[in-house]
């Protein structure tokens, strides 16, 4: 395929995919819709992950503290501000906090650049909670006015569409070309003229715009919003997780990824919580290991792959068990010493 | 405030201090030589303070016996995780800079499955035992005795392990391999005996930490992680793979959270501490006794 027909297909994916979502509130009941609710959400938030992380492998933790963010600028400013402008102005103040924090520790790569962003990320959920309980002297906010579950529903499918729209185009222009340049050599970038550190930064503000939108739309979820909800660690790290074993450097695999969690949070963590989570560390642990370029990466010769390893494994398991592994040794020890 | 009032204050920062800075030797040994970013190493300090307390409650051993049983357990464990996860996973990246992202989450997904497997196993409620509460008089100051014992196995096995790496031969083959993997292997340092043992060995002495902590405070299966996070401050306070580093730092860490939290306030104790990390970061990366 040639990249035109590449990006009408992926636009009539996408297309069949919106149809679907759109259908769906009119015949499903309220726990299908509240799944698909999830499970739009953590499109948007994988595939915005994968926008800048997936390409340019910076690896970032801080999603929790975006959409904390978006969530929290929600449960302040609902009260005054209508729907659409609370969304815009999470977003907004997502994508500012990414600024100041991407100018900070962009320059750092690998190890240094996962840990402090996720060092940053704890760092504004304490530093919240100290201010709330000392200065405003409350644990939590309620919202009293929200909005309809289909109101909700839209603005979420609005944005997961978005995000996967922009990452669609943004992988044909200039910018997208310098993000994966960034991933692949930064020097090397730098040399052909990119300039490195404003790309990753407006890359950086565009993840966290998305992560923000999504935490400010869905935080009327929860009527009861603390610290300690809205910034809640997990969502940043099943964002990863989702973005990482539907590999990060496709656009469906993080969509199909969260489609499988989704399904599989929402029909596990109720009955068995810690058999859920065990069930996710394994699975990264097992996708790490044997499935490194993501789900999206799965072919007909993987499985291929697979049964040959195994195969060669069993047969030098039997060479060694049957002590041909032995004799062998032991005859070329014999040869040695014969032809010393 | 009196002199007892200090000296209490500034020893009560050095017990958790000595704790910090065990635990942090541990992850600092498989991350200056392996590159393994151990973000489950607190999760395996829980382990090691789990089965100390259920040897401890339900089969009435004495906690002193676990320290070493704990230590032998988690690096059975660290040989086993290592012989499953990390020898793939060396194999198999093309780079040092794959291994450590791939390897970080490896780390996360041991991270969920050992704190939720000790949550199914044991429930999360608190839990804890009396060990040598009397307090002792030291110095002019009281101690609760197992404070006491606590300050003093962790010093000594961190004193320990700074001379395993500095007088033994298998130290010296450590350091070796930290300062240039493929110059130690071309003088016949054997990687693939090497790595297994000291992520083995890495897990043990967070395994002494959590059995440690277990006779002095509660435990519950979300303990471990406030300790990884102080681990990877103490190594960057101390410097990637500096063992020297990593027990000043820790004992630092220790007094800065003691002074910091009887000045301010006990809940700005995890908010100080990520500020001297992330300041670290930032200003120092290569850890505050690094020469230029």
């Amino acid at each position: 395929m040639n990249d035109r027909q590449l990006l009408v297909r992926d636009l009539l994916v996408l297309l069949a995919l919106t149809g679907w979502a759109l259908a769906l509130p009119g015949i499903a009941s309220d726990f299908v819709i509240a799944m698909a609710l999830t499970c739009l959400m953590y499109v948007a938030l994988s595939t915005s992950w994968t926008l800048f992380c997936g390409a340019t492998r910076y690896l970032s933790l801080a999603t929790s503290a975006f959409f904390g963010i978006g969530a929290y600028t929600t449960a302040v400013a609902l009260e005054h501000l209508p729907w659409v402008a609370t969304i815009a102005l999470g977003s907004g103040i997502a994508a500012l906090t990414a600024v100041v924090m991407g100018l900070a520790v962009l320059h750092l790569r690998g190890t240094y650049f996962a840990v402090l962003t996720f060092g940053m990320a704890e760092l504004i959920r304490h530093a919240i909670s100290y201010f709330e309980k000392s200065v405003s002297g409350t644990v939590g906010r309620v919202l009293t006015v929200v909005p309809e579950l289909q109101t909700i529903y839209l603005t979420v499918l609005v944005l997961a569409v978005g995000t996967v729209g922009l990452s669609i185009w943004l992988r044909r222009t200039r910018f997208g070309l310098a993000l994966v340049g960034i991933g692949a050599d930064e020097q090397r970038a730098q040399t052909l003229g990119v300039d490195t550190r404003r790309v990753k930064v407006i890359g950086f503000a565009l993840t966290a715009a998305v992560a923000g939108a999504v935490g400010a739309a869905m935080a009327v979820r929860w009527t009861y919003i603390d610290p300690h909800t809205a910034f809640n660690p997990f969502i940043g790290f099943q964002t990863v997780l989702i973005a990482l074993i539907g590999g990060v450097a496709t656009l469906w695999g993080p969509l199909l990824a969260a489609i499988v969690f989704s399904v599989l949070a929402e029909t596990l963590r109720l009955q068995a919580p810690q058999v859920y989570m065990m069930t996710l560390g394994l699975l990264l642990i097992l996708c790490v290991l044997y499935l490194p370029g993501g789900l999206a990466s799965l072919r007909w010769s993987t499985f291929q792959g697979w049964r040959r390893d195994m195969a060669g494994w069993w047969k030098a398991r039997r060479h060694e068990w049957s002590g041909d592994k032995e004799r062998e040794k032991q005859r070329a020890r014999r040869q040695r010493v014969l032809g010393a | 405030m009196s002199v007892t009032a200090w000296s209490e204050l500034l020893f009560s920062g050095l017990i958790t201090g000595a704790i910090y800075a065990l635990v942090a030797l541990g992850l600092n040994l498989q991350y200056g030589l392996m590159r393994i970013l151990n973000i489950a190493h607190g999760e395996f300090l829980m382990l090691g303070a789990y089965l100390t307390w259920f040897a401890a409650v339900q089969l009435g051993w004495s906690p002193l016996l676990m320290v070493p049983l704990a230590f032998v357990g988690l690096t059975a464990l660290g040989l086993a995780i290592h012989w499953l996860c990390f020898r793939r996973l060396t194999a198999t990246s093309p780079n040092l800079d794959v291994f450590e992202a791939r390897g970080l989450m490896v780390a996360f997904g041991l991270m969920f499955l050992i704190q939720n497997l000790v949550s199914w196993i044991w429930g999360g409620d608190l839990r804890g035992y009396d060990f040598l509460t009397e307090p002792v008089k030291v110095a002019g100051g009281q101690f609760a005795g197992n404070k006491l014992l606590i300050f003093a196995l962790s010093l000594l096995f961190c004193g320990a392990m700074i001379a395993l790496m500095r007088m033994t031969l298998l130290g010296k083959g450590v350091r070796a391999l930290m300062q240039s993997p493929l110059g130690a292997q071309l003088v016949g340092i054997n990687v693939r005996r090497l790595h297994p043992l000291m992520f083995g060995i890495g897990l043990g002495l967070s395994g002494i930490a959590g059995a440690l902590l277990s006779m002095a405070y509660t435990i519950s299966p979300s303990v471990g992680e406030p300790y990884t996070i102080t681990a990877l401050i103490v190594i960057t306070l101390g410097g990637f793979g500096s063992m020297g580093g990593a027990l000043a730092g820790g004992l630092m860490l220790g007094i800065v959270e003691a002074l910091g939290m009887h000045f301010t306030n006990p809940s700005l104790k995890a908010l100080l501490s990520y500020c001297v990390f992330i300041a670290v970061l930032l200003l120092r990366p290569r850890g505050l006794f690094a020469r230029a």
